[in-house]
């Protein structure tokens, strides 16, 4: 664990200064100032559950407007077994251990959802990163551990990765540390503390970390099933956590209007206790905060459903098709979330000045069941707007299309014939807009051994959903 | 009799791909021998939880003529395939159905499987539309 959290004390006072030693910046407006604009992106790229026979890789896609090979995937890196289902991944270091003289942020942990193997890719040379080391999946199940997931790097130069299920795939999940030697630390939580786990995040300063949940794996893996939700084999619950003890602390049922919270996210601010998480299936967004005013001895963190997507009618569905909303992002200067409604086909921005009541800036409606937009330079869209980037300075927003890949098997089935696409919306922070910009596609339909899913999306230097301030 | 190799023929309904029949052992799975064929066929976890190398039993070796002709039931499954693992991805409706998990399948006779990318996405319907 880390020795240099604050623990519950706040301690405002590190030298934030324009110096620092470690990787990423001083304070989340310096990554504002500091960063230069996307060029690159790391895109996890995927075909597992096809007919292709190859392995999934990482994509290394041209964001530099004045590049030749604009909107080209210009590198791959491809995992050397099948089957992976790459998702989600993060660095070895971020802006959390800025104060850490000689880490820097070099090394991308790469799991495989499904295979449980975790992948360590040396991106020194950012367009040419080199996979370095590979856990095996015996490894991680000598734990009692598979589905590796959230990559987060703990503040000392540790990596801690949240685990969806045991060994077999059934609950409970856990996390999995691993040390800044790439190998398996341990687990991280005594035994027992939860049951389903999904994404995380931690505040470090004011000594919080909240987990969400998905599902057992044996659950979600194969796809979503109605009768699934009935049995209560969804989740709906978030963990809020001691980051230093590595134990629950409180635990917030949202109840049915909190079904499946999926991507949850603190405000960047060091000093902030308010956050955010999509309940995916429901539709809605939670505000979470510490209530200052509890009673010692009191639950301390309260959460409130403060935007609801309604769901829509189709002529050609059964029953409402709900948003689905499956990923949300807070932009760096805390002032707008940003998310996507996945079944619907929408992208939009929130005003969250006051965190409690958003107030509803712009949205844009491409791709999916409802889009305005259905091609873009003529390429057809299926699934709508998913995993979601925004630059540094919050003018670009970037998301791919592909949720996960039997869940799109099932909803948009053409997704894994055509490939998923890459779009970009142009945004006004100042005005609170949000604009299409129709120049701009990455298809990976073009890929040379075929048709390829994308998922999750980071910048080489920093990102709004990886990076932490102590 | 754990060397016993039995005859597993693998159809791509949904793909224009040729038959192709492997020999098993019953101490390998449909995946592992599939693989030292260099046939590829999707998978995931190897464990029995995701469901991605899903098959579906077109019939036995073994069955009386007619039985070919039916719906394989889950019967059918437990007399073609032992398992390593509990098939964990799969709910009765679909061992019922005569799926099966290549990855931790190991099979008892001859038989003929429905493979490739169509037959996991059977598993699950858009509960909606």
């Amino acid at each position: 664990m880390s020795d240099t959290s604050t623990g519950g004390d706040v301690e405002p006072d590190h030298d934030h200064e324009d110096h620092h030693e470690g990787p990423g910046y001083a304070t989340p407006q310096a990554a504002i100032e500091e960063g230069e604009r996307e060029k690159l992106a790391y895109v996890m790229s995927l075909y597992v559950g096809t007919d292709v026979d190859a392995s999934d890789f990482v994509a290394v896609v041209d964001l530099d407007p004045d590049s030749e090979t604009y909107c080209e995937i210009v590198d791959r890196i491809e995992m050397p077994n099948r089957g992976d289902e790459l998702h989600h991944f993060g660095w070895n270091a971020c802006s959390s251990s800025c104060h850490m003289d000689g880490l820097e942020r070099r090394h991308l942990i790469v799991p495989g959802q499904r295979s449980s193997r975790i992948h360590v890719i040396d991106a020194a040379d950012r367009r040419n990163p080199e996979l370095e080391t590979v856990i095996e999946p015996e490894e991680v199940f000598e734990y009692d551990l598979s589905a590796p997931h959230t990559v987060h790097c703990i503040p000392d130069g540790e990596i801690l990765i949240s685990m969806l299920g045991d060994a077999d795939g059934e609950l409970p999940g856990g996390f999995l540390e691993l040390n800044d030697d790439f190998e398996i630390e341990g687990r991280w939580e005594p035994p027992g503390e939860i049951e389903m786990n999904y994404d995380y995040w931690y505040q470090p300063r004011q000594n919080v970390m909240v987990s969400s949940e998905w599902a057992a794996p044996k659950t979600y893996y194969p796809g979503f099933d109605l009768d699934d939700v009935e049995e209560g084999n969804y989740g709906q619950k978030l963990h809020f956590w001691d980051w230093e003890a590595g134990t629950v602390e409180q635990t917030i049922d949202l109840g049915e209007e909190g079904l499946i919270p999926l991507e949850v996210r603190f405000l960047h601010t060091p000093e902030s206790t308010h956050g955010f998480v999509g309940a995916a299936l429901s539709s809605n967004i939670f505000h979470f905060w510490r209530d200052e005013n509890a009673d010692d001895g009191d639950e301390k963190y309260r959460a409130e459903k403060a935007i609801d997507f309604e769901s829509r009618d189709h002529e050609d569905w059964d029953m409402p098709v709900p948003g689905l909303t499956t990923d949300i992002l807070i932009s760096m200067d805390d002032r707008y979330l940003f998310g996507s409604n996945w079944l619907h086909g929408e992208v939009w921005m929130y005003d969250i000045s006051d965190p409690a009541n958003p107030r509803r800036a712009d949205s844009l409606s491409v791709g999916g069941t409802f889009g305005e937009v259905q091609e873009v330079q003529g390429r057809d869209l299926s699934a709508g707007p998913q995993m979601l980037q925004l630059s540094l300075d919050g003018e670009r927003l970037y998301w791919t299309t592909s949720l996960f890949s039997s869940w799109d098997e099932q909803f948009y089935p053409e997704e894994g014939e055509q490939g998923s696409v890459m779009l970009k919306a142009d945004i006004d922070p100042r005005k609170g807009t949000m604009e299409l910009d129709e120049d701009f596609l990455v298809d990976w339909g073009e890929c040379p051994a075929g048709p390829a899913r994308a998922h999750e999306i980071r910048w080489p230097d920093g990102d709004c959903t990886s990076d932490v301030w102590q | 009799m754990a060397n016993q190799q039995h005859d597993v023929t693998l159809e791509w309904p949904d793909a224009d791909r040729e038959t192709r029949t492997i020999a098993v052992g019953e101490d390998e799975t449909v995946l592992e021998a599939a693989e030292r064929a260099d046939i590829a066929l999707p998978f995931g976890c190897r464990t029995g939880a995701c469901g991605t190398c899903a098959g579906r039993l077109l019939g036995r070796a073994e069955s009386a003529p007619t039985a070919s002709a039916t719906e394989p039931s889950g019967g059918d499954i437990e007399n073609a395939f032992s398992a390593r693992r509990r098939p964990r991805a799969l709910k009765e409706r679909h061992r019922e159905d005569g799926y099966v998990l290549l990855c931790i399948a190991t099979p008892r006779t001859d038989c003929r499987v429905a493979v490739g990318s169509s037959i996991h996405a059977e598993l699950v319907d858009n509960p909606w539309k």
